[in-house]
């Protein structure tokens, strides 16, 4: 079946250099077809080049709604929504790697205490249908938010307690302290009150004709292909440079990925084996990618089950896994090892406690850890490691069926385990299956992802706080270990009540030592964000050198792209 | 009359069944369609924010109810047609889902089943009348051969000399990526002329049966004492053919004509996949894939009740081609 699909998107490719004769269209296909470059990635004159008002004509930018057949679905507020990112605005743009934030619809904001939010709206601001953006528009979007809970993605609504608007100021009053939570209020979707109050369900609409504040408004929509429009009166229509931004149907199999290689997506998102050599090296000058860190890949063990339940044992643990070799192997070598402290370093090294060796790394040392266990009371017999109930140790460590990297890595966890004399077996089952065993407890052992939110108290809370956890058989939130510590319960309290600085890191550096000195969960490897580009048609993006935003920053990246040359 | 009520009662005692199956199947299926749906669109390396699965699931409407008045619900939502929202396209219902690819596949395999059978049961008639002529041979292998072909290959081999090295034909979808879907000329020609690479695919294998299938038939009753009656009688040899030979033969393919056409709404799913097709049989495979249990229903549904009631439309037709069958159920 893939051969099927890699035929077609060759087919795309070659679709543009018509002109060539029919045998050089033979000898390109075979070139494509064996892996060389095609000879007409260039591709003809009408792509190079700028309009006449030195805009870049359009950049192609991949998929752009679920599903093979996708639906004209703008409400930004919907899980199967189409890409809207630069269709609507929200007050501030918080970039998601290093958590800036950028002045966006509001000038600026000021907290009263902690529960109390002022911002200030920018002047001269206009809906893509002529009208004028006013607080009211910001209230109702609000209050909509509130009353459809099913529409609150960001879980806004059950803090906001109030939210009013007079001239050009908006002051949202909340039922605890938000301050921490300033980067999920702020990043909701602003949407025009005279269009969606005569919704009667704006749950359900499909807001067709998209009316927002963004740069770029929908010129046509169909199953196989989405163009949007520059708006050439948008409030900051000078910092934006692309005519057109194109989205094609993400395929299946390696369509995309073949895509990718030719040349025909100037940005996406996907995960592509041995990049350098199928990516970049088609085109080294403008072929590029960064995989910026995106979350922590923990290895999560059943706090409520020997020998788990053992401080000693899971301290242990720490130093016996290979991470190197899992970011190495399993993960080809696109990610970092991960730090004990439950960081993501180096995006929230600002955070980190000093006072830890090594920035929290935990190198591999099987040694170390044998004598850690004998020293815990772990015998061994015939190589093989027993609890303290004289049974032989073994677990099963569970993977969804498919995420062929997370198995290599649960393998490499498995290998280092026996060399300790621990028996392990990787079971994968299917996904639905393993999310509502890991829900109600039923595992040994399973990897698990927290972490990498702007809001550094969701990043421990999620994993840590026993609120979000639940007894084995109930369902629990996201503390899928069971971790119950009073400790950290106060830690996490400390930090949420939206103290100053000090009091924050103070917080913050104690959480780092529950994970440090109590192992509830030993993470392994930063999760990557698949990011490939091109720098033929634009630069600017957004890379390692210049990590000024994440890929998935839409807007904080479109008005930062230039003409390629310029 | 007994028989054809006959029919009917088995009819809906199978239907029955069959809705029933549909509703317990996913139901035995573990998880929680929000998680995976979140899950899908955070990707496997950053974390799932529980706000969003709460979100979702508040947005999809699931309920924790009783199995039973589930099944209540669900036969009473059947009853006005509705089967629910899709978990991939939500807000979108799944009859929209189904109504948008259902025209596509009605079309490309309805028009060209029936093209094949027609194609074919000629063939296969003229075949056997002129039974060890070479034409005989040459269609009767040729079908053999093409018939042991894997389609797929067929459809490739098509996608690769047509689509890819001559560019005669666009490689994959039911249209061009330029194009709004509307009812006019140029959308309709646009989709025809995207509908010939996959239409040949079909037509290329689906007489291969009905040829085979045909000729044999037919090359029994003719060898049938009453048409060495009719030949003896000194009929015209058209006659013979058409009357005594054809008229008994085709009634086996009669009834897999009917399945055929009912299994249609199951689409064809692996032309649909390899030419990218918007029809019924792509959006089937991507319910299965995508745990999307509404659609998945709704289209299992479709395609079992398409085949009971083209068996039941065949069964009526037997009854009235063959009088031997009403017959037979008087008699018992």
């Amino acid at each position: 079946m893939p051969n099927v699909l890699v035929d077609e998107g060759l087919d795309k490719a070659i679709g543009r250099c018509r002109v060539a004769r029919r045998w050089r269209i033979l000898a390109v296909t075979i070139a494509a077809a064996v892996g060389l470059t095609t000879a007409c990635s260039a591709g003809s004159a009408e792509d190079e080049g700028l309009t006449k008002d030195g805009l870049i004509p359009f950049i192609n930018l991949g998929g752009y709604a679920p599903g093979t057949s996708p639906q004209r679905n703008f409400n930004p507020f919907s899980a199967n929504k189409a890409v809207v990112g630069y269709t609507f605005e929200t007050l501030y743009q918080v970039d998601q790697n290093g958590c800036t934030e950028h002045p966006w619809l509001a000038t600026n904001y000021k907290w009263d205490g902690t529960q109390k939010l002022t911002f200030t709206l920018r002047d001269g601001v206009k809906w893509s249908d002529g009208k004028p953006f006013t607080a009211d528009d910001v209230v109702f979007t609000y209050e909509m938010i509130k009353k459809n809970a099913a529409l609150d993605l960001r879980g806004i609504g059950p803090v906001l307690e109030s939210i009013t608007g007079e001239g050009n100021q908006v002051t949202m009053q909340f039922s605890s302290p938000a301050v921490l939570l300033f980067s999920k209020i702020a990043m909701l979707e602003i949407v025009p009150k005279h269009v969606w109050e005569k919704e009667k369900d704006p749950v359900t609409f499909t807001n067709p004709d998209a009316v927002g504040t963004g740069p770029y408004t929908v010129k046509t929509f169909n199953n196989r292909q989405m163009v949007l429009e520059r708006d050439p009166d948008y409030w900051q229509a000078d910092k934006v440079k692309v005519k057109e931004l194109r989205f094609t149907k993400t395929q299946q199999g390696q369509t995309d990925q073949l895509r990718l290689e030719r040349g025909e997506y100037d940005a996406n998102a996907m995960f592509v084996p041995d990049i350098d050599k199928v990516f970049v090296a088609k085109d080294p000058q403008h072929n590029k990618y960064w995989f910026a860190p995106g979350g922590v890949i923990s290895l999560y063990l059943n706090l409520t089950k020997a020998p788990f339940d053992d401080l000693a044992f899971r301290k242990a643990l720490t130093s016996g896994i290979n991470r190197q070799e899992i970011a190495d192997k399993a993960q080809l070598g696109y990610v970092e090892t991960a730090s004990q402290t439950g960081l993501i370093l180096p995006n929230q090294k600002d955070w980190l406690d000093p006072g830890i060796d090594d920035e929290g790394k935990i190198g591999y040392d099987a040694d170390k850890t044998k004598q850690a266990l004998s020293d815990a009371g772990y015998e061994e017999q015939d190589g093989k490691l027993l609890g303290k109930d004289g049974k032989p140790l073994q677990f099963e460590l569970k993977i969804p069926a498919g995420w062929s990297d997370w198995i290599q890595a649960g393998q490499i966890v498995k290998g280092d385990l026996e060399d300790l004399g621990i028996q392990v077996d990787v079971a994968s089952p299917q996904e639905t299956v393993y999310n509502a065993d890991r829900e109600s407890g039923r595992f040994d052992m399973l990897f698990g992802v927290y972490g990498g939110d702007c809001n550094i108290h969701k990043d421990y809370a999620d994993p840590l706080a026993s609120g979000q956890s639940a007894p084995i058989g109930g369902k629990a939130i996201s503390n899928f270990t069971r971790w119950q510590d009073g400790k950290t319960d106060d830690l996490l309290n400390q930090l949420a009540s939206g103290g100053d600085e000090k009091s924050q890191q103070e917080a913050v550096h104690g959480l780092q030592q529950v994970m440090m000195e109590q192992v509830p969960n030993i993470p392994l490897w930063y999760g990557a964000k698949w990011f490939q580009y091109r720098t033929a048609r634009a630069t600017g993006w957004p890379n390692e050198k210049d990590p000024y935003a994440a890929s998935s920053d839409a807007l904080l990246v479109i008005t930062k792209l230039r003409p390629a040359g310029s | 009359m007994r028989y054809f009520l006959r029919r009917i009662a088995f009819f809906v005692i199978t239907l029955w069944a069959a809705v029933t199956l549909n509703f317990i199947i996913p139901r035995l299926q573990p998880g929680d369609p929000a998680e995976s749906i979140v899950a899908q669109l955070t990707g496997q390396g950053a974390a799932v924010d529980p706000d969003q699965i709460r979100a979702v699931r508040l947005m999809l409407g699931l309920k924790d109810e009783s199995i039973l008045a589930q099944y209540w619900e669900y036969l009473g939502q059947l009853v006005h047609g509705n089967f629910g929202v899709s978990y991939t396209y939500f807000p979108y219902s799944v009859t929209h889902m189904i109504a948008e690819a259902l025209p596509w596949t009605l079309v490309l395999v309805g028009v060209t089943q029936i093209l094949g059978f027609l194609i074919g049961t000629t063939l296969g008639a003229f075949a056997a009348w002129r039974r060890n002529s070479r034409f005989d041979s040459v269609v009767t292998l040729g079908s053999q051969f093409i018939g042991a072909l894997p389609f797929f290959w067929i459809a490739l081999l098509l996608l690769y000399f047509l689509a890819f090295v001559t560019q005669w034909f666009p490689d994959a979808g039911g249209y061009s990526t330029s194009i709004e879907p509307a009812w006019s000329w140029a959308f309709v020609g646009d989709a025809i002329y995207h509908g010939i690479l996959p239409a040949l695919a079909i037509l290329i294998t689906a007489p291969a049966s009905w040829i085979i299938g045909m000729r044999n038939n037919m090359v029994q009753s003719l060898g049938e004492d009453y048409t060495r009656l009719a030949r003896a009688k000194g009929l015209r040899v058209r006659r013979i053919a058409l009357m005594y030979g054809a008229r008994v033969a085709i009634l086996p393919n009669i009834t897999g004509l009917a399945l055929a056409l009912g299994a249609i709404l199951g689409g064809t799913v692996l032309v649909e996949t390899i030419f990218d097709y918007p029809g019924l049989g792509r959006l089937m495979i991507e319910a299965v894939t995508s745990r999307d249990y509404p659609l998945m229903q709704a289209l299992f549904l479709f395609i079992t009740t398409g085949v009971l009631l083209a068996n039941l439309l065949a069964d009526f037709l037997l009854g009235v081609l063959d009088p031997r069958v009403r017959k037979e159920a008087t008699v018992r």
